[in-house]
């Protein structure tokens, strides 16, 4: 039967290839071509470790981007897993509370952490009135960072609870009826059932977070994460080449952590959401 | 309901909306790079140029940096017909090939200076460089009266400046602050070291305009010209003082190009012509700029200026010189301030 | 049911990141219909910014729905034949295709804008349309809905509906568009959410391919809050939330896929019989 589903398959198959090939594949191979034809030629590539500037840039991004989603899977590990277990008054309105920036634009993501953390900001205001010193961090990289926080958190609660869900209680009952304390069975059964779903999720947001444009955009850091960096070699008189070298090393990078993450989870078929 | 009926509800949805949209997204007549609506009241003037041409130009907010960047990529096949940027740049344009000769109306108004001898960019007005104020935003610190000051640490956290890399304002001040504190164009240690001192006092370093955070007093100084400033001030009514510092500041030209083979280029020719116009000029002059050909600038706006003894201090350098060390001048910014 | 401290504490932090999260929006909507934010709610409350808001934008609105609406169509087209093409397909050319399809979202939309711009920018009319934006958009949403419908697909209630209905004779396209595509309903749904909230909202890909004639709503966005005062920018949130809360809401309550047992199998009924009269028509013939 599987032989004789080819030539159908092949033909379902075809639009997505097509257009695939044409507007994804196609431009990528050109960027790679360009980035090697500047003026460096393809030192251009290299010049992401031997420019202290990029490298800087890649090393801040990157523990920054890990950073974030160390922290995401934490709080969501914890919110997520509760909301999943536990049924009581205005759980669906929390639910969708946290869901909710997953749709927000970094730029305003970007505004939110201003008028948090910025000059005229809330915390701000707080501080200044419990302590008289205003605390202002919207334009540092812990700025960044909340606002990293901020569009990760969405992404990954959906996929904890989804796997949340298919936890099975068998398992932590017997460990519970064998004397487990509540923290032994959360370590030990909990959270080694979720650790699929953990990296699968926070494989996403770290490459959601290396890829981050519009929140940098907003908060004008002084350290400058690499998309950044990108975008200023874009317009500084259109220096593409190297702008796409280092898209394309920023892509590699990226694409290895996923790769990495995925066989660590050991699964092909990735689920939904 | 099957995905049959649900695919066909949706290509009707789809059809409905894109016939409504159909009739307002063909609406642009012709494109300008780095027509913000809210800098140097380009709002204005794009609806007098929508009801004295017809044209239905969509604002732009690119900056300098990425007009020229823009025009760059996009040289085989321009998207834009005319361009707006700060006058270095426009003389980089040139250099790139990417614009067109053309003299406008009133050419011979614009003094030799200011335009390139084949019109390849002209100015269409000048600004002074100085310090925009929030005075409210300053939590009681006095109104700052020069450059140096903004290194004081009561001014921690509340000095801005726009990107020297990358937005012409930003590199106009950066040359100002330079000749101020004794370097010229050839050195620009002096506005280097200028910027690594700020840079301990917490600047908030933006890249693209940000009149707005000056009056919501998240940025209470910023490095702009004096017509935001006086917009602020006369326009939005807001709490605000332009500041030219005491070591001196300068006068900086934009300028206008044809981009080479525009989609439209008589348009974008009539469209220069207009802004040279007496009516295009007047509308520089209500916006606090100095029109290119000073007989625009009617006696009522000049009152609102600051008076001219403090303007004396703000004066040209050499444009081209400018534009030739801008690269450079980047490079080294990137590198050395952190 | 007895609530335990853990239970409270665990609120406690849920509610915490909650307020997180909401509150700067919060703050942002009150910004968008305060006549001065510098001064604060206490200058009046007025729906004028809205309203300026949609004489200066309404346009990317539109632009962002049809963009949004466009690519929808897109992924489903795309999207579902390649999700089943990968769930019948287990070999290495059919693994290193589902490679290929999420790459999208490894690159960063800053490189898949170049790319594009390099590649395409040449053709003018292409460049300036708002088609160029789709297939930006189209790229990065289409792993999304094929991951949705592929979950389904890979059920084992679902192999089971499709093998009952080969085993009673139905051909391959019966089976795609009568048992297949009915049956993913629910991935289909949750990925169209999605989806299309997803390209509302996209930033990053569409700010390098825009040009002035061609601004998303996310590009109004950032520009109003560069150029305008904040209070414009915030009430442009504020109808950005409009739009865009209708759509969360759904995700939430549709995006959980739990498939009726009976529904699959009147499904398999309605096609035993189809195949049957066919196969009856053609004996006659």
């Amino acid at each position: 039967m599987e032989k004789r589903e080819l030539p159908f398959l092949a033909v379902l198959a075809m639009p997505v290839l097509a257009v695939t090939l044409a507007f994804f594949l196609l431009p990528l191979v050109r960027l790679t071509v360009i980035a090697g034809s500047g003026v460096d030629g393809l030192s251009a590539y290299t010049a992401v470790i031997t420019t202290p500037r990029y490298l800087e840039s890649l090393f801040a991004t990157t523990v920054l981007s890990a950073a974030v989603t160390v922290v995401t899977l934490a709080i969501s590990a914890v919110a997520g897993v509760f909301l999943e277990r536990n049924r009581f008054a205005g759980r669906n309105v929390l639910i969708s509370l946290l869901t909710f920036p997953l749709a927000f634009p970094g730029v305003v993501i970007g505004f939110m952490v201003i008028m948090l953390a910025g000059r005229q900001g809330l915390i701000g205001e707080i501080t200044k009135f419990l302590t008289g010193d205003k605390l202002v961090f919207a334009y540092s990289m812990a700025g960044l960072f909340v606002g990293y926080v901020y569009f990760s958190i969405p992404r990954v609660i959906l996929t904890i609870m989804a796997a949340a869900e298919k936890l099975e209680p068998a398992r932590e009952e017997a460990a519970r009826s064998l004397g487990a304390s509540p923290w032994r069975v959360t370590r030990d059964v909990i959270l080694p059932a979720l650790k699929p779903a953990f990296i699968a999720s926070g494989a996403i947001a770290f490459a959601t977070a290396m890829g981050a444009f519009g929140t940098a955009f907003t908060l004008a850091t002084n350290i400058d994460v690499l998309p950044m960096v990108i975008y200023t070699e874009f317009t500084l008189r259109a220096n593409i080449a190297m702008a796409a070298a280092l898209s394309i090393v920023l892509g590699i990078i990226t694409w290895l952590v996923l790769n990495v993450a995925r066989s660590l989870a050991g699964s092909t078929v990735a689920a939904a959401g | 309901m099957k995905s049959g009926t649900l695919k066909v509800v949706l290509m009707a949805i789809g059809m409905l909306v894109l016939a409504t949209v159909a009739g307002r997204a063909s609406a642009a007549d012709a494109i300008c790079y780095n027509c913000p609506p809210q800098w140097a009241d380009w709002a204005s003037q794009l609806k007098e140029i929508k009801k004295n041409l017809g044209l239905d130009i969509p604002h732009d907010n690119k900056n300098s940096g990425q007009t020229l960047s823009q025009l760059l990529a996009e040289k085989d096949n321009p998207v834009a017909d005319v361009a707006y940027y700060g006058v270095s740049f426009g003389i980089a344009a040139k250099n790139e090939g990417v614009v067109e000769a053309y003299k406008p109306a009133n050419w011979d108004d614009i003094p030799d200076g200011l335009k390139d001898p084949d019109g390849n960019w002209f100015t269409i007005h000048s600004g002074a460089l100085g310090l925009f104020v929030n005075v409210e935003a300053l939590d009681g610190a006095p109104v700052p009266t020069s450059w140096q000051d903004l290194l004081k640490p009561e001014y921690k956290g509340m000095v801005g400046y726009l990107d020297p890399s990358s937005a012409f304002v930003g590199y106009a001040g950066a040359v100002a602050i330079n000749r101020a504190l004794g370097g010229t164009l050839d050195d620009f240690t002096p506005a280097i070291n200028y910027f690594k001192e700020l840079a301990k006092n917490d600047p908030i370093v933006p890249k693209q305009t940000s009149y707005a955070r000056v009056l919501s007093g998240e940025i209470p100084i910023l490095f702009d010209y004096d017509f935001n400033a006086y917009r602020g001030k006369y326009k939005d009514k807001a709490n605000v003082e332009f500041v030219i510092p005491q070591e001196g500041t300068v006068v900086v030209p934009y300028v206008m190009s044809l981009v080479k083979n525009s989609p439209h280029p008589d348009l974008g020719k009539k469209i220069l012509d207009f802004i040279m116009s007496d009516t295009g000029q007047a509308v520089w002059a209500n916006a606090f700029l100095r029109p290119v050909r000073a007989s625009a600038m009617s006696a009522e706006a000049q009152s609102k200026f600051l008076p001219a003894s403090e303007y004396a201090r703000a004066t040209p350098v050499d444009y081209g010189r400018m534009a030739e060390v801008q690269k450079g001048f980047g490079e080294r910014y990137l590198n050395e301030v952190r | 049911m007895r609530r335990t401290y853990r239970f409270y504490a665990q609120l406690g932090f849920t509610l915490l990141v909650c307020s997180f999260l909401i509150l700067p929006v919060i703050m942002s909507v009150m910004a968008g219909v305060t006549e001065n934010f510098f001064k604060g709610i206490s200058s009046g409350v007025t729906l004028r910014w809205v309203v300026e808001v949609w004489d200066l934008y309404a346009d990317t609105i539109f632009l962002s729905l049809v963009i949004a609406i466009a690519c929808l169509a897109c992924t489903i087209v795309l999207g579902i034949p390649a999700a089943y093409v990968l769930s019948k397909r287990q070999g290495r050319v059919a693994r290193m295709i589902e490679e290929l399809l999420t790459l999208p979202l490894a690159i960063p939309g800053l490189a898949i804008a170049l790319a594009l711009i390099i590649t395409y920018g040449g053709f003018r009319d292409f460049r300036s349309s708002w088609v160029f934006i789709l297939v930006g958009h189209v790229l990065y949403t289409l792993p999304f809905m094929m991951r949705s419908v592929l979950a389904v697909l890979s059920t084992a209630d679902f192999r089971s509906l499709e093998e009952g209905a080969a085993s009673v004779g139905a051909g391959f396209w019966r089976r795609f568009f009568d048992i297949v595509i009915p049956n993913c309903r629910a991935g289909i749904v949750a990925g169209a959410l999605m989806v299309v909230t997803l390209s509302v909202g996209e930033f990053n890909i569409t700010w390098m391919m825009h040009t002035p004639a061609t601004k998303t709503l996310p590009v109004g966005l950032a520009d109003s809050y560069a150029s305008m005062r904040l209070e414009i920018g915030s009430a442009y949130t504020v109808v950005f939330l409009i739009m865009i809360i209708p759509l969360l809401v759904a995700l939430q309550l549709y995006g959980q896929p739990k498939k009726k047992q009976a529904e699959n199998f009147d499904d398999l009924e309605h096609l035993e019989s189809r195949t049957a009269k066919s196969a009856h028509m053609r004996s006659k013939s």
